[in-house]
């Protein structure tokens, strides 16, 4: 059943508020921002690419070895922790759910909630950080001692690289979104945060079960 | 507790929160329509199974068998 919008119904208050959305409009900004989407999922399938390069060479390495983990000087190296894996996992994976609740809040208008969820994102991801550098220390293998610690610190350091940008990343956007740089029609940058973020949750998936629990 | 059990269950209880408000969001994107959202319902997805891993990683049923 339709609602009339009526001044000072909720159905009224959505209209102003959409109305106000879209009176910024940007016509080059309209016109463009697809072509600058397409464009940043060719990035991220690039940065997939790049990550599969890895992938494929640990599993050619890993299929190819005779026991795994290997053994280095008699003793066979022991394997990961998974229950901090999958403790830090959920940490990253949890600032995925924020980020999307960040943008979802930004769609709306709401301002203070987009803050709250940006910097909590913020923290979640310096969170994972810190406990991959817990793993690092606490890892029973180092970079030279084999090739299951060459392909671990390889990964997830190059994966520890995308989440330290994406955190850069997201500061860097929430500074732009409190001064004024993206309005409630034009925020590409936005978007474009949040699928990175998502895109370094989701590689993670894939390193969580290759040195976890494979 | 040891250090070991109570990483397992903020595993298990963060997998079935985060999972389910990641669900919960996929359900919301469905129907968007745009590179955007289908790029977000793919990741979306994928992480919900990346959260099926984790839950199954706490419950020591994925991660110890080998």
């Amino acid at each position: 059943m339709a609602v009339a919008a009526t001044p000072g119904t909720a159905a009224y208050l959505d209209r102003i508020a959409v109305e106000e959305r879209f009176r910024d409009v940007d016509p080059v900004y309209a016109e463009t921002r697809d072509i600058r989407m397409f464009g940043f999922v060719l990035f991220l399938l690039a940065d997939c690419i790049l990550f599969s390069s890895f992938v494929f060479a640990y599993l050619y390495l890993r299929t190819s070895a005779p026991v795994w983990p290997p053994i280095v000087d008699g003793h066979q190296i022991e394997r990961l922790d998974v229950a901090f894996g999958a403790m830090n996992s959920i940490v990253l994976f949890g600032s995925g759910v924020t980020m999307h609740f960040a943008l979802e809040s930004w769609k709306h208008l709401n301002k203070l909630a987009f803050n709250m969820w940006l910097v909590l994102t913020i923290l979640l991801g310096a969170g994972f950080l810190g406990g991959q550098a817990h793993e690092y220390l606490s890892a029973p293998m180092n970079y030279t001692s084999s090739v299951f610690g060459a392909s671990f610190f390889t990964l997830t350091g190059l994966h520890g690289f995308h989440v330290f940008c994406g955190v850069v990343f997201l500061t860097v956007l929430g500074i732009q979104a409190n001064r004024g740089v993206y309005t409630g029609s034009k925020y590409f940058g936005l978007i474009a945060g949040t699928l990175y973020w998502h895109f370094v949750d989701v590689i993670w998936v894939a390193l969580f079960f290759l040195f976890y629990l494979w | 507790m040891t250090a070991a059990l109570l990483e397992r269950a903020i595993a298990l209880i963060g997998s079935l929160i985060v999972g389910g408000t990641a669900t919960f969001q996929l359900k919301n994107e469905w129907p968007v329509e745009g590179l955007d959202a289908q790029v977000t319902k793919l990741l979306l997805g994928l992480m919900i199974i990346g959260c099926v891993f984790a839950f199954f990683a706490s419950l020591n049923i994925l991660g110890n068998f080998s």
